[in-house]
C-alpha cells in the first residue's frame, strides 16, 4: 500500500473510516433484516487494477458467481465504481432474508437489489465521516452464473489505475454470507481522497 | 487527583478522536493500547479508573477484554466505543459489565453526554 | 420540504417524471411530466395514497423498495430490463413503438428532510422506451441471425454444421438415458441427370421441394439436415432400427410417388436410403454412426437404388462399386 503513496498515518485513517463505515452498515442492515449481523474487520489494500482479476480468479473459479457494478460520485472529486462479487448460493440466502419469495422477482433484480443495499449502506457511512455525500448510478450486472469472473474483471478494470480492495465478510446469525467488495478508483480520485485524509488527520 | 484513563483502539486516528472529544474539565492521565492484549497488560499491572474500549481489534477484541476484566475481577469502568451498535451487541456488552455504549464516529456531544450521565465530569 | 422549492420551473420542464411521497406513501408532489402523462392534477391527488392514485402499481414489490429507502437512507433502483414499467403511462412514441406503455428506469431517493421532519422519498421516472424498442429490434434480429446460422440457405432444413451438433447431443442423450436412437442417410438418385435435364434451377427446385415434402412426413422430434450436395440425414431420437426402417420405407415410397411440377414439366425422383441404429458399445463418436448409415446407403445404391438398406452389425467396410 505504501508504495502506491499512502503514508502509514493515511492508511490507518482510511482503515478506521472503513471499519466505522462497515460497522454503521452492519448496524443498519441488522435492523433492516431483523437479524444479528457480525462483521469482521475488513482488510483493505490499494492495488494496481491490473492485478485484480488474478486475485479473484481462484476464489470464484468453481462456483456460480455474480458480479454487480455500481458507480458512485460525490463532492471534492471522490468517485469510482464499486463491484460486489458473491457466490450465487449466498445470494439465495440473503434474498430470503430480504423477504423475497422464490419466483417473486427475477434473479437479476434480486442480485442488483442485494448488491445495491450492501454498497450504498457502506459507502453512505464512509461519506458521512468525510463530510461528503454520494450519488449512485443504477446497479448493473456484469456477469452471473456461467461467466468467467476473471475475464469480466479484466474487461472492467483495465481503464482504472488503482483499485481499493475491501474484503468484506458478513455473517448473519443463522447463516454466513460472504462477499467481496472492490472499489475501483481512478488515479486522480485517489489523490483527492489523500487530501481528505490529510485534512482529517490535521484536525486531530 | 487525575483519573487514570486507558484508551484502547487499534487505530491511531480513533484514539486521537476520543482524546480530542474529551472536555478540558476532565482531569485525567491518559494511556493508550493498540489491541486487547496490550490493554490487558496495562489493566493487570496498574490501577485504571476508566477504559474507552473499541470492539473490533486484532489479537484480542473488545469482547475478549471485557470477559477478562469480568473473570479476573479487575476494578475499572468501561465505556465501549464502536460503530456497530446493534441491540444484540449492546446487550452482550452490557451483560459483560460495560458501563455505556457510544457509537463511532465519536463526537464531543456523545462523549460528554456519557461522562456527565455517570458523574465523571 | 416546501412546495415552492419543488415546483421550480426546471422540474416543470423536466423530461422525466418526479413524484414525492412521504413515509405513509401519500403524494406530496408530482411534476408536470407526470400530470400530463398520467392525466392528473397535483391539486387533486396531493395528500392521497400513491397506491390509490395509481391503482395498477405492484404494491407489495414497490413498498418493499420504498421501505428499504426509508430504513437504510439509501437509493433503490428499478430497470426496464427487469420490470418494463412501474407506472402505467403512455409514451411519446405512440406510432413508431410496438409497446403500449412507457418503459421506465426508476430511482427512488431518500430526501434529506432533517431529523424532525416527516421523511420523504423522491421517485424519479425516466422514459426508456427508445432503449426498450431498440432492444426488441436487436433481440428479433439476433433470433433471425441464429436461425439463419442453423439453416441451409437453399432448402431451409438444418445445415450440416448444426445438424451434426444435434447428432452429437442426441448421442449423448441416448447414452445417458439409455434411449434408442437411429440415423437415416439418403441421397437423390441420379441427381446429375436431373441437373442435366432440367438445369441447375430444376435441380435446386427438386431439393427444395423434397426437403419440404420429407419434412412433412416426420415427427416433430426428428431432425432433418442437409449433409452435402444431394445427401440428407434424419436423426430419429427414441427410435430403434425397426422403427427407423419403417420410416425410411415410407419416405422412399412417398417420394417415388410424388410428382413435382417444374416449368410445366413433371419431375419424378427416387431416393437411396441407408439406416443405422446407434450402438453404445460400437459407436464412440457421431462419425461412427454416420459411417454405418453411409455404408447402408451405398448398399442401397449398389443394389439398384430407390430402396432402403439397413446397416448389419459386423459390416466393416464399404462394398465397392457404387452409384
Amino acid at each position: 500500500m505504501n508504495k502506491l503513496g499512502f503514508s502509514e498515518e493515511q492508511r490507518d485513517c482510511l482503515q478506521e473510516i472503513i471499519n466505522v463505515a462497515m460497522g454503521l452498515a452492519s448496524d443498519k442492515l441488522a435492523r433492516f433484516l431483523n437479524t444479528f449481523v457480525h462483521l469482521q474487520v475488513p482488510s483493505i489494500a490499494l492495488v494496481g487494477a491490473m492485478h485484480i482479476p488474478e486475485e479473484f480468479e481462484n476464489r470464484y473459479q468453481d462456483a456460480e458467481a455474480a458480479l454487480v457494478s455500481q458507480g458512485f460520485f460525490g463532492d471534492e472529486g471522490v468517485r469510482g465504481e464499486a463491484i460486489v462479487l458473491y457466490q450465487m448460493e449466498n445470494a439465495h440466502k440473503i434474498s430470503a432474508l430480504l423477504g423475497y419469495e422464490p419466483g417473486d422477482v427475477s434473479e437479476i433484480e434480486m442480485l442488483t437489489d442485494i448488491s445495491s443495499i450492501l454498497t450504498t449502506t457502506f459507502l453512505n457511512g464512509l461519506a458521512s465521516q468525510i463530510e461528503n455525500s454520494l450519488s449512485y448510478s443504477a446497479p448493473r450486472i456484469l456477469s452471473s452464473r456461467h461467466g468467467n469472473v476473471a475475464d469480466v474483471l479484466k474487461n472492467t478494470s483495465f481503464h482504472w489505475e488503482h483499485a481499493l480492495k475491501v474484503d468484506i465478510s458478513y455473517q448473519l446469525i443463522d447463516h454466513s454470507f460472504n462477499c467481496d467488495m472492490i472499489l475501483l478508483i481512478p488515479g486522480e480520485a485517489v489523490t483527492n481522497i489523500k487530501h481528505i485524509l490529510d485534512r482529517i488527520l490535521e484536525a486531530y | 487527583m487525575a483519573l487514570p484513563v486507558l484508551i484502547c483502539d487499534d487505530s491511531i486516528l480513533a484514539r486521537k478522536q476520543v482524546r480530542k472529544s474529551l472536555p478540558d474539565t476532565f482531569d485525567a492521565e491518559f494511556q493508550t493500547a493498540g489491541n486487547g492484549m496490550e490493554a490487558l497488560a496495562v489493566l493487570r499491572s496498574q490501577e485504571i479508573g476508566l477504559v474507552f474500549l473499541d470492539l473490533t481489534m486484532p489479537e484480542l477484541d473488545g469482547i475478549g477484554v471485557l470477559e477478562a476484566i469480568k473473570t479476573e475481577a479487575i476494578d475499572c469502568f468501561v465505556i465501549v466505543i464502536s460503530a456497530d451498535i446493534q441491540p444484540e451487541m449492546q446487550k452482550r456488552v452490557m451483560e459483560l459489565g460495560a458501563l455505556a455504549f457510544v457509537q463511532k464516529p465519536v463526537s464531543e456531544d456523545k462523549i460528554n453526554g456519557v461522562l456527565k450521565q455517570y458523574g465523571f465530569i | 420540504m416546501s412546495h415552492a422549492m419543488l415546483s421550480s420551473p426546471v422540474l416543470a420542464q423536466l423530461n422525466s417524471g418526479v413524484i414525492v411521497v412521504d413515509d405513509e406513501y401519500n403524494i406530496h408532489y408530482l411534476n408536470t411530466f407526470i400530470e400530463r402523462h398520467g392525466n392528473l392534477q397535483l391539486a387533486e391527488v396531493a395528500g392521497k395514497s400513491l397506491f390509490s392514485v395509481f391503482a395498477d402499481l405492484p404494491e407489495a414489490w414497490l413498498k418493499r423498495k420504498l421501505m428499504s429507502v426509508l430504513d437504510l437512507k439509501t437509493p433503490a433502483f428499478s430497470s426496464w430490463e427487469q420490470r418494463q414499467y412501474i407506472f402505467k403511462l403512455p409514451h411519446l412514441r405512440p406510432i413508431t413503438s410496438s409497446s403500449q406503455y412507457m418503459a421506465q428506469n426508476c430511482t427512488m431517493l431518500p430526501l434529506d428532510t432533517g431529523v424532525h421532519e416527516q421523511p420523504l422519498i423522491c421517485i424519479l421516472i425516466e422514459d426508456a422506451t427508445d432503449a426498450f424498442v431498440y432492444q426488441q429490434h436487436l433481440s428479433r434480429t439476433l433470433i433471425e441471425l441464429e436461425k439463419a446460422n442453423r439453416q441451409d440457405g437453399l432448402t431451409k432444413v438444418q445445415n450440416r454444421r448444426y445438424w451434426e451438433e444435434q447428432l452429437k447431443q442426441e448421442i449423448h442423450r441416448a447414452q445417458r438415458y439409455q434411449h434408442s436412437l437411429s440415423l437415416i442417410l439418403f441421397d437423390l438418385d441420379k441427381f446429375k441427370d436431373l441437373n442435366d435435364k432440367y438445369g441447375h434451377l430444376g435441380g435446386d427446385f427438386v431439393l427444395v421441394e423434397l426437403s419440404s415434402f420429407i419434412g412433412s412426413l416426420l415427427r416433430d422430434s426428428d431432425l432433418l439436415g442437409r449433409y452435402g450436395g444431394e445427401e440428407f440425414g434424419i436423426i430419429l431420437p427414441d427410435t430403434g432400427l425397426e422403427g427407423a426402417e419403417e420410416v425410411a420405407e415410407r419416405i422412399c415410397r412417398a417420394v417415388a410417388d410424388y410428382p413435382m411440377l417444374f416449368n410445366q414439366q413433371t419431375i419424378r425422383a427416387t431416393l437411396s436410403i441407408g439406416v443405422a441404429e446407434f450402438e453404445p458399445k460400437q459407436h464412440f463418436l457421431h462419425d461412427d454412426l454416420i459411417r454405418c448409415a453411409d455404408m447402408a446407403l451405398y448398399n442401397a445404391k449398389r443394389s439398384g437404388r430407390n430402396r432402403v438398406c439397413c446397416y448389419q452389425a459386423g459390416e466393416t467396410d464399404y462394398h465397392k462399386k457404387a452409384n
